[in-house]
């Protein structure tokens, strides 16, 4: 019998392989492997035709997909895990139950014939999914009578035997019968009569009713139990019961306001407002503040009427909940000299009342200064910017103490109002000072770092504020919180810069993160700063700064030892280990050292070179640009040519990256202008520039003179080959292989590199600027700097000048 | 017969009335000392977990209200370091297990605080509240939907108080959103943004999915420490063999314990957003995925997971690197949005904010909960319902495929697979205990 059905299967299978050759007539074989460089599939299209090709040759392709597992040890499975696990996805998925049983008959067979107890599991962990779900949770057939029973013998237990009593009686009965719940009501352990409450009785009037009648005889507890079911379920026909409680001591008092509050309308709130001035006070006001339903008129008039004992939480509510109704009763209790009142009047004044604020302010005692300014700026917020600042402008000029009104100026944010109180802020008033942290006008900023390195500790605070609010360029950001961290000693502000440090992501702030580790008190958040900027870095980091640095980071978290630490150890030991490689130190190839080429950059050392080094710093064996436009930050060759070959790998790391290659140019000037050229290096396919770039401005120009063919550069990160070429007025530029400027710069401008009548538009270049650099005889090579995120290496140069001429130079 | 205090206590239900009934309060006045909270009226607590959150300092507390009284641990080394900071920090030494059971039944223990990998919180939550306890769970709740059930009904049967450790439905600043949660609570009831709503979990709205977590694939076996029972480190979990990435923290990227940074973090983030959209009762009805294909073993990341309730409502959760790009709203509805920050299209939102009544309160204070026997803020209930959102976006991520949910069963629709992901096998007789 075995045999024949080894027969049988032995046939199947062949039938299925034999269907198996696809479309493209490729084996069992070819499809696994087809599939398995695939795998895993980035996405559902990918997964799809993949997973189709392997179930059409099911179960062939499983029992050999599963003998190709191999023991752990091998650590080789992934790929062939992947697969499996796809098809069984594939196969359980709605729609496709045809191929069920092939794979189902696969799995059974490769069980089978698998002798590794792990991977026995993982094929059998498949083939469970493409069984059926058996049973729901409590499906069993009961024997209710046996349940009822059961629940006898346990209501005669401890608690938690009382409580499984009721459980077992809901399934027996469907629902606990009401005699048993009200019994459960009153019993002495309150997690009976909780349970019973919360979980099986009826939160119906009527059950309510037959609580209520047992509700004197219950034990203090049991009426607090009792009132937190009847809030919870806002029975509000309970209400007066409720209300009768509102009163009572402590818990019991506590829990009837709770459950007053929650059910709500005219009699819970009045009774509520009412206890606003004994012993239940602080818990009717929590009541009320969350008290549904609108309570303006109720508070107004109470307060028209109130007890002095209730008058400091009827305003504090009233102000709390904004019940502008009530602004005159609070004004006259403000005037006179209650608390309470000139706290709550910011939340009721509107701006019918800014004259009348501004009086009071002007003329208020110091201590009322920062409550009636409160008001004052609330009344004014809602008027147009403009028309805040010409009030507060008028009510100043009328008053006797002008600096009082300086917060209120700053709040309409206006460039008038920064202005006027930068000019009072010169003439040393310190309200002044203060007033401009809260303009939110970024115009603010240079007076906040003026004060701040004057030792104004606010100021500080408030610059940092904000840089990290309006400053968006992410260098210029990174600066000035690198400032601000030199300003200021105090570990509090230094974290707080740290923790928005971290949101500038360049190598920059990555070395000021990990400097500030070593500093006990903020090593944490500065650790918390490298970690994150290591993270999503716009910028290469170099790998021996990058290491040291986080695993600095990793002792501090170790030394701190709190569980989120463990999570943070986690994260940057991953990043440790997924580091990138580095570059490998070059050397010429046989061509170039025949045909005289010279290193000019390796990776090892800029000797040959002059210039911003800072800007242009070594990073894993590149040369990694940060160097910005315009700052005398560019990088020269230490020798000057006249005719070059000049070849360099360049990738680019931010997108938009902008660089250049200046060419016989001397040092410090504009080389696109005073050199002979500048040789265009720029990601120009990024979207920033859509729409606007020149075509001499493209990757590769000869800038503003000669256009380059416009190419489609490698991915952020990867590297491309260039080559420029200039022997007398001939440039050629060459990319990747690709000839992509080819040209004379004495023709391109007809002999015209400046106007020809001395003006400043050149009619002859396709910028219409002056070029009087053009002609220049020799000069040197460089990197120009437009901005960070552009790196080079592999730079290599074959001087083609003449010896005889470079002697007699 | 056991006649220490708890198992007297409990043996005789009216006994704990009778200590309870007087207040706190009282006790303090007559002692002089206002903080003073009589012995019987001391909760105490057990530990299951001291490796990583079990052993942080939030969770390292001992005092008058509660006593941290037994530890529990599988790796010897993380048991023994833990009960030396303790006696070095509190002056006295807990009890030390290794079979969590036997903590669980210690009849001196109130309060059991389960703080392992998510595999365990099922059968240990079930097991606790069988044996009469009160349990503090850390997130996530479960690693199934039908592990959470059972929990929910454990907890019903046996009264027990049951709280969830997450926090931001009802405290602290919620992550890179820079508030708390009651005033979007305040905002989204008030219909001022209008309906259906659309909430954006994302690190472009300020949350991290934290996908370090993921798993290794072809983990070469190594030998296990000689500090650690690795089967009872496994317990309900399939064998598979020993490699130090599986365990301690890096757990988290494996299917077989966890649900990588969705399942560590996503209770976290989704918990208050079904809270404010007033989903506590609700399920969604629809998970959609996109994701690079799943490993069986070792997890993986994902580039979005969108969640669909009935009303229209959508939790849309973006994979770290594949987040929308530019300014996003946190909350998006027909009428308004909500930013990072709370920064909201409504003029003078915080005015209107400040108007409208504050939510329903909740209780908030777990031990006055265990005392009072009310329901904590997050409990097993609207806990469940959000592990179980987590757990659906697991189910999807792992089957490759969208589903469907069926909120009054509580199963997907028409997907037999995706159903055998909501009850899985348990190893050995580790199942039994899941009741």
């Amino acid at each position: 019998m075995k045999k024949i059905i080894t027969l049988i299967l032995t046939v199947l299978t062949l039938t299925f392989s034999l269907q198996a050759q696809d479309a493209r007539q490729r084996s069992v074989e070819t499809i696994i492997g087809d599939v398995l460089a695939q795998m895993p599939a980035q996405n559902a299209a990918t997964l799809e035709s993949d997973m189709l090709d392997l179930v059409k040759a099911a179960p062939e392709s499983i029992v050999k997909l599963a003998a190709m597992l191999q023991s752990a040890e091998k650590g080789a499975n992934n790929r062939i895990e992947y697969a499996l696990n796809g098809l069984t996805n594939y196969a359980t998925k709605p729609g496709n139950q045809i191929w069920k049983t092939a794979v189902k008959e696969g799995l059974e067979q490769a069980i089978a014939a698998c002798d590794n107890p792990v991977n026995k599991q993982f094929l059998e962990s498949q083939l469970r999914l493409l069984g059926k779900p058996r049973g729901r949770m409590f499906d069993a057939p009961f024997d209710l009578q046996a349940l009822a029973n059961r629940a006898r013998q346990l209501s005669a237990g401890d608690e938690v035997d009382r409580c499984k009593a009721l459980y077992l009686t809901n399934i027996a009965y469907g629902a606990v019968p009401e005699k048993t719940l009200l019994k459960a009501v009153t019993d002495p352990s309150r997690r009976v009569r909780t349970t019973a409450l919360r979980r099986y009785a009826p939160a119906t009037e009527e059950f309510a009713a037959k609580v209520a009648k047992r509700f004197k005889k219950l034990s203090n507890e049991g009426k607090v139990d009792v009132l937190n079911w009847l809030g919870d379920n806002k029975i509000a026909s309970q209400l007066p019961l409720i209300l009768g409680q509102v009163g009572a001591a402590k818990e019991l008092g506590a829990a009837a306001i709770e459950a007053a509050g929650k059910i709500g309308g005219n009699e819970a709130a009045e009774a509520l407002i009412a206890q606003l001035g004994g012993d239940n006070a602080p818990a009717a006001l929590n009541a009320l503040k969350s008290f549904p339903g609108q309570l303006g008129n109720k508070i107004a008039a109470a307060l028209n009427s109130a007890a002095d004992t209730q008058l400091d939480n009827l305003v504090t509510l009233a102000g709390a909940k904004k019940m502008s109704g009530s602004a005159d009763k609070v004004f006259e209790l403000a005037a006179q000299g209650n608390e309470s009142a000139l706290k709550a009047l910011s939340g009721v004044v509107k701006p019918t009342h800014i004259s009348r604020l501004a009086t009071l302010l002007d003329q208020a005692k110091a201590s009322e200064v920062a409550d009636y300014t409160r008001a004052l700026s609330a009344a004014l917020k809602t008027l147009a910017p403009a028309e805040q600042y010409t009030t507060v402008r008028k009510i100043i000029s009328g008053a006797s103490n002008k600096a009082r009104f300086y917060p209120v100026l700053a709040l309409s944010g206006t460039d008038e109002a920064v202005n006027d109180l930068v000019a009072a802020a010169r003439e040393g008033s310190a309200e002044a000072v203060k007033a401009l942290g809260k303009t939110g006008n970024y115009k603010a900023a240079p007076a906040l770092l003026d004060a701040a390195r004057k030792g104004n500790a606010d100021a500080l605070k408030d610059y940092i504020r904000f840089v990290d609010n309006f400053e968006k360029d992410v260098d210029r950001k990174c600066d000035a919180f690198a400032n601000a961290l030199a300003i200021s000693q105090d570990p509090a502000v230094q974290s707080n810069v740290l923790a928005k440090l971290a949101n500038t992501p360049t190598a920059k702030a990555f070395a000021v993160a990990g400097s500030y580790i070593d500093k006990p008190e903020i090593a944490i958040p500065a650790a918390e700063a490298a970690k994150k900027i290591a993270a999503k870095c716009v910028d290469d980091l170099d790998a021996g700064t990058k290491k040291d640095i986080l695993n600095k980071a990793i002792q501090a978290f170790q030394a701190r030892g709190m569980a989120d630490d463990g999570y943070a150890v986690d994260e940057i030991k991953k990043m440790l280990s997924e580091m990138k490689d580095v570059s490998p130190i070059f050397t010429l190839s046989d061509e170039e050292k025949k045909a005289g080429f010279e290193m000019l950059f390796d990776g090892s050392n800029l000797d040959k070179w002059t210039g911003n080094k800072d800007g242009y710093r070594i990073t894993n064996n590149e040369i990694y640009v940060t160097a910005g436009y315009g700052n005398g930050g560019n990088l020269y060759t230490e020798k000057q040519y006249r005719d070059f070959v000049f070849r360099f790998e360049f990738s680019f790391v931010r997108p938009g990256a902008n660089n250049g290659v200046g060419v016989r140019t001397p040092h410090g000037v504009d080389a696109a202008y005073d050199g002979m050229c500048e040789v265009q290096v720029l990601d120009h396919n990024d979207p920033i520039y859509a729409g606007w770039l020149k075509d001499y401005q493209v990757h590769g120009s000869v800038y503003g003179v000669i256009p380059a063919k416009r190419i489609t550069h490698k991915p952020l990160g990867e590297w491309n080959c260039e080559e420029i070429r200039v022997q007398g007025d001939h440039v050629t530029v060459t990319v990747n292989g690709e000839v992509i400027l080819d040209g004379d710069i004495r023709e391109a401008c007809q002999g015209h590199n400046v106007a020809p009548d001395g003006g400043k538009v050149n009619p002859y270049t396709v910028d219409h600027r002056n070029h009087p650099g053009m002609f220049n005889e020799t000069g040197y090579i460089g990197f120009l700097g437009h901005g960070p995120g552009v790196k080079f290496r592999n730079v290599r140069v074959l001087d083609l000048t003449p010896v005889k001429k470079a002697k007699r130079r | 017969m056991d006649s220490s205090r708890r198992s007297f206590l409990k043996k005789t239900g009216a006994g704990i009335a009778l200590f309870t009934v007087a207040p706190r309060t009282a006790f303090g006045k007559m002692g002089g000392d206002n903080n003073y909270i009589a012995p019987s009226d001391q909760l105490t607590r057990g530990v299951i977990g001291v490796g990583g959150i079990g052993n942080s300092s939030s969770h390292f507390v001992s005092d008058q209200n509660c006593r941290l009284v037994a530890l529990c641990d599988v790796d010897s080394e993380h048991l023994s370091k833990t009960l030396k900071r303790a006696k070095d920090t509190f002056g006295e030494t807990p009890k030390s297990y290794t079979d969590w059971r036997d903590l669980v039944h210690d009849p001196d223990i109130d309060i059991v605080h389960i703080a392992t990998p998510p595999h365990w919180h099922g059968i240990m939550a079930c097991e606790a509240a069988n044996a009469g306890k009160d349990i503090f769970c850390e997130k996530p709740m479960t690693r199934t939907i039908g592990e959470g059930k059972r929990v929910r009904e454990a907890v019903k049967r046996n009264g027990s108080i049951f709280r969830l450790n997450t926090w931001f439905r009802f405290k602290d600043t919620f992550y890179g959103l820079g508030t708390t949660v009651q005033p979007l609570k305040k905002l989204v009831q008030s219909g001022l943004l209008g309906w259906p709503l659309t909430v954006r979990i994302s690190g472009a709205t300020g949350f991290a999915w934290k996908f370090f977590w993921t798993g290794k694939e072809n983990l070469i076996p190594e030998p296990v420490p000689s500090c650690l029972d690795y089967d009872m480190w496994l317990g309900p979990a399939p064998f598979k063999p020993y490699n130090r990435h599986r365990t301690h923290g890096t757990f988290r990227g494996y299917w077989d314990y966890d649900g990588g940074g969705l399942g560590d973090m996503g209770q976290h983030y989704i918990d208050p957003v079904q809270y404010f959209l007033g989903k506590d009762d609700d399920f969604p009805v629809r998970v959609e995925i996109d994701a690079p294909q799943q490993h069986p073993d070792a997890i993986g990341i994902w580039r979005n997971i969108t969640y669909t309730y009935a009303d229209g409502c959508k939790i849309i959760l973006e994979g770290e690197g594949f987040e929308s790009s530019g300014k996003v709203p946190y909350i998006e509805g027909p009428l308004g949005k909500v930013y990072k920050g709370f920064e909201c299209t409504i003029p003078y939102v915080m005015d209107v904010i400040n108007e409208l009544p504050d939510p329903e309160p909740t209780n908030t204070d777990f031990l006055e909960c265990v005392r009072t026997r009310r329901k904590f803020s997050l409990n097993e209930d609207n806990g469940y319902h959000s592990a179980t959102i987590v757990n659906m976006g697991v189910c999807a991520l792992r089957l490759g495929r969208n589903l469907d949910f069926d909120p009054e069963k509580e199963r997907f629709i028409n997907d037999d697979a995706a159903n055998l992901l909501i009850r899985q096998p348990m190893r050995g007789e580790w199942g039994k205990l899941l009741r």
